[in-house]
């Protein structure tokens, strides 16, 4: 292996080095922190100030899913650790895993023991963890230390009683301690969520974090695929690299494609999953991005999950829904496979096709159609009943059913005429 | 069996216990294998691009998609969505890449792995490299029941796993076999969409989901596997969605090449699909179920050959046509089942027994069950059937005592109203499905029969000395048939009835079984069944 890479082709290198950049939230948001005015200054501030003056803060970070608010916040905290080596340590919780009071606190004992090289003991009860979370606030208060708790899901921490939440603010308060309480969540009125006695306790702090305008975006894009001109990637290819970029980001076609993908996918982080497919469609023989990338990740992102189905269905399943669409047009409201099977035998007494199958191969089709999520039960306890019986709903539209007939290859001509009835 | 040899056990054993009591201590407790880093990688010899192209014959695009999306070496991944219909390669094609690619990575399926837990220990397992044995019960490494500890242990794992892969990146020549190559570490999830109906799929399809922003581990790769659509995932709480990768299923023109594989003559092969395939498309396109189809219709199509190499002109392949044509319209209304060899050799026997009428020959298979039932069983579905299909207030004008039902009352000529309402009851009774019955109805009308079956075979032996196995009292315990029946979801147990509390069954068989069941017991189930 060591001698293959030294023949590593530079376009692998570049393409090695682009892919790491793009899951590395650091590099992502670093440029977008620089001004005075950003989110990244206002948020080292107020926790710089917090452990400077030893005082108490609480502050909640709001913006949708992609848009950089732990990216950032670990941006500050790595800066502060930086800064003030000593007088820092970092609590990290999770909502998705940590909403159960007793795991929360099970996990703030876990790393405070790993932080200060205690001992953690697993059986510990709740009332054993809360006792020394607490003495463990009041020393760290009495040493100058700021505690800093990062409540990543902040909505999940609101559910249920929120005693957990009310613990921590109550203690910061009682106790002579020295901790920053910062919230991250997607949900805007996540402080509406908070009880009355937790939300006296907290500061009405609040960081939105909105999509960047349009000419910050163009000027990320092209700080994260530029290649650096000073590195071990060779010096022209480098330079040819960023040229044909800046053409291709010039050009009008591009502009409108990252203007669609924008319109609906309006975050960093979706824009840099999007970067990161059209890098990794990247032809290793070609050696340079193409605009036919972009186009590429652009349509892997449009599907049509629904057409798709149709198109791989088969010509009975079709028929199936089509007599299921039929249905309901005559206003039948629930049915079942045996309703659909009278449609289907009508259809074929009416029009003799050749396409008349037994019932069990039909209810074949049927459990393939309730694999692939075409239709579905109403309801799920009905499981004292047969798959016969038990009514069924469709979860495709009749214009989409439509759409996917006309785009069906070698569509029989009866299956149209029925939808346009 | 030594007796000298067992101790003085004052304690029953069974017999089994007895026998194996030597044999234990003869033999000494082998060594149980313990798995090591290299486990990690695939196992086998990797292959070149151009093996993993020519094994999976129409998914060239999916192919180069996926190793573009997977990237070179040691190269960070967003997590990736692997979805598109049941049997289109999906998993194979994804461990047939990490063959060929020879990293390492672990895998689970959301079938075998049917809760959190079990899903949260097998991985751990595989990470920590541990092999259930017997030694320890066959317990699991870690016992890990909530995400928390999950997210904990796994961290801790993963970070232990690539620190020695990393070690071992070091060292030269890592292309030998066995040792898997690189420094990330691929979690593979299968069957995503069995998560979906998990007690905790709530919280667990969302931590399945932001796993990756959880750990923050640029060298963990996550790549999900599923049967349905990523719209189908959407849930209260939001994500950045996996990258989609999608496989379509098979066109008619790929099943062709799919099937023209390891195909020994192929012209024949070839212009047995040119007849038979355009018909079995037009049903389902699934290749599972093509397959075996095709393989048993391709057994006929080959019977008038004397020589199967050789290749077919225009004439022969004309008269094979015609003579396998009945066979593809009877067997496109089959649901395609791989039967059991017997039943394949009393087919062969049948059908050259019948020589004049093939097609009789075929459903004479149809009206057989092909599973064994004990004849008390056998009763005790047709009354259940009976039970649901008749309502209650006719049991005593069909089975009275006499056992003989009348049914020249009711032949009067039906009028147009009457036609009409029969049909609206008909569908009815289609939408409701069979009614549900107590249990002391179902006893009392298996009673009935049972006594009518007596009574008739008694007048069957006096003309005939031999019967065919069937017992002539049915001394079997009902209520223990009524559990086995319930169990293997002929019988199901409906809602209980709200006035008593007691609960109700409802029968789940078809007309066609049923009447199958009592051909098969010679006995007079149209009589029975009520008809409006």
């Amino acid at each position: 292996m060591g001698r293959e890479k030294e023949k590593e082709k530079p376009s692998e290198e570049a393409l090695n080095l682009l892919r790491s950049r793009l899951s590395d939230p650091n590099f992502i948001f670093r440029p977008l922190s620089d001004s005075p005015d950003s989110n990244y200054s206002k948020l080292k501030f107020i926790i710089s100030t917090s452990v400077t003056e030893a005082c108490n803060n609480s502050i909640l970070l709001l913006g949708p899913r992609g848009s950089g608010k732990v990216a950032v916040l670990e941006l500050v905290l790595s800066d502060l650790l930086l800064q003030y080596p000593e007088a820092i340590s970092v609590i990290r919780l999770n909502g998705l895993l940590h909403s159960d009071d007793n795991c929360a606190l099970k996990e703030i004992a876990r790393q405070l023991c790993m932080e200060h090289q205690l001992l953690f003991s697993k059986v510990a009860s709740f009332d054993d963890n809360s006792l020394f979370v607490i003495a463990m606030l009041r020393e760290c208060g009495l040493a100058h230390k700021t505690i800093i708790f990062v409540l990543d899901e902040f909505d999940f921490f609101a559910q249920g009683k929120q005693r957990l939440l009310y613990s921590l603010l109550d203690a910061m308060q009682s106790v002579n301690s020295q901790a920053v309480v910062i919230g991250v969540s997607c949900r805007l009125d996540v402080d509406q969520l908070l009880e009355k006695r937790v939300r006296s306790r907290f500061s009405h702090r609040k960081l939105l974090f909105l999509s960047p305008s349009k000419e910050e975006t163009e000027r990320l894009m092209e700080h994260i695929l530029s290649l650096p001109v000073d590195s071990s990637i060779p010096h022209n290819y480098a330079a040819e690299f960023n040229g044909r970029l800046k053409k291709i980001f010039s050009d009008e076609r591009f502009k409108e494609l990252i203007n669609t993908y924008l319109s609906y996918n309006f975050t960093i982080g979706h824009l840099v999953r999007f970067l990161f497919q059209a890098v990794s469609y990247m032809d290793l023989d070609v050696r340079f991005l193409s605009h036919e990338n972009f186009k590429t990740a652009l349509s892997s992102n449009q599907r049509q999950p629904k057409l798709e189905c149709i198109r791989d269905c088969s010509i009975l399943e079709l028929y199936m829904l089509v007599c299921m669409k039929r249905l309901e047009v005559k206003e039948q409201n629930s049915y079942n496979f045996y309703s659909v099977m009278t449609e289907y035998k009508s259809i074929h007494d009416s029009s003799q096709t050749s396409d008349n199958y037994a019932a069990n191969v039909c209810l074949r089709a049927f459990e393939h159609l309730l694999q692939r999520q075409l239709i579905s039960f109403i309801d799920n306890k009905g499981h004292n009943q047969s798959v016969e019986f038990r009514p069924v709903k469709l979860l495709i539209s009749s214009a989409e059913l439509h759409q996917g007939l006309k785009s069906y290859h070698q569509c029989p001509a009866i299956l149209l005429r029925l939808m346009d009835r | 069996m030594d007796m000298e040899g067992s101790p003085q056990v004052t304690r029953r054993t069974t017999r089994s216990c007895a026998v194996s009591s030597n044999d234990v201590e003869s033999t000494k407790p082998s060594e149980s294998y313990k798995p090591t880093l290299n486990d990690l990688a695939f196992g086998k010899q990797p292959f070149g691009l151009e093996d993993l192209l020519s094994r999976f014959p129409c998914r060239r695009t999916q192919i180069l998609e996926f190793l573009r999306l997977l990237g070179p070496l040691n190269s960070p991944l967003f997590p990736v969505l692997v979805y598109g219909g049941p049997s289109t390669g999906k998993t194979s094609v994804t461990l047939q890449v990490f063959r060929h690619l020879n990293r390492p990575f672990i895998y689970s399926s959301c079938v075998t792995c049917y809760s959190p837990r079990i899903l949260f220990e097998s991985m751990l397992n595989q990470l920590l490299f541990h092999r259930k044995d017997s030694k320890h019960s066959y317990s699991s490494v870690k016992r890990c029941e909530r995400p928390s500890d999950f997210v904990n242990y796994l961290r801790e794992a993963l970070e232990n796993v690539i620190s020695s892969l990393k070690g071992n990146s070091g060292k030269s020549n890592s292309k030998m076999s066995g040792r898997p190559d690189g420094t990330m570490v691929y979690l593979v999830f299968d069957n995503l969409e069995c998560v979906r109906y998990w007690d905790k799929s709530s919280t667990i399809l969302p931590f399945l989901f932001n796993l990756y922003d959880i750990l923050k581990m640029p060298e963990v790769g996550l790549i999900f596997i599923s049967n349905i659509s990523p719209d189908m995932y959407y849930l209260n709480i939001g994500y950045v969605e996996p990258i989609p990768l999608y496989f379509l299923n098979y066109t008619e023109d790929d099943l062709r090449h799919i099937f023209m594989v390891n195909q020994t003559n192929r012209k024949l092969y070839a212009s047995f699909l040119d007849v038979v395939l355009r018909p079995f498309c037009r049903v389902t396109r699934r290749v599972d179920e093509l397959a075996a189809a095709l393989s048993s219709l391709f057994k006929k199509y080959c019977e008038p050959l004397s020589d199967k190499e050789v290749a077919p002109n225009e004439e022969m392949k004309r008269k094979l046509f015609s003579q396998i044509r009945p066979h593809i319209s009877s067997a496109l209304n089959e649901t395609f089942q791989v039967r059991s060899q017997p039943l394949l050799g009393a087919e062969a026997n049948k059908t050259k027994k019948t020589n004049s009428s093939k097609m009789s020959g075929i459903l004479e298979d149809f009206d057989k069950i092909d599973f064994h039932m004990s004849t008390s069983a056998k009763y005790l579905l047709i009354s259940a059937f009976l039970a649901s299909r008749n309502p209650a207030t006719l049991d005593a004008s069909l089975f009275d005592s006499t056992g003989v039902s009348d049914s020249r009352k009711r032949k009067r000529k039906a009028s147009e109203k009457s036609m009409d309402q029969k049909e609206m009851a008909e569908q009815e009774l289609h939408m409701k499905g069979p009614g549900t019955f107590p249990l002391e109805r179902l006893l009392a009308i298996f009673q009935c029969i049972t006594s009518l079956a007596e009574d008739s075979l008694d007048e069957e032996e006096s003309r005939e000395l031999t019967t065919e196995g069937s017992s002539r009292g049915l001394m079997s315990d009902v209520l223990l048939q009524l559990s086995s029946l319930c169990n293997a979801n002929f019988i199901i147990k409906g809602g209980s009835c709200p006035l008593e509390g007691s609960t109700r069954y409802r029968t789940a068989v078809s007309e066609d079984l049923a009447l199958k069941v009592a051909r098969s017991l010679k006995f007079p189930l149209s009589k029975y069944l009520y008809r409006r």
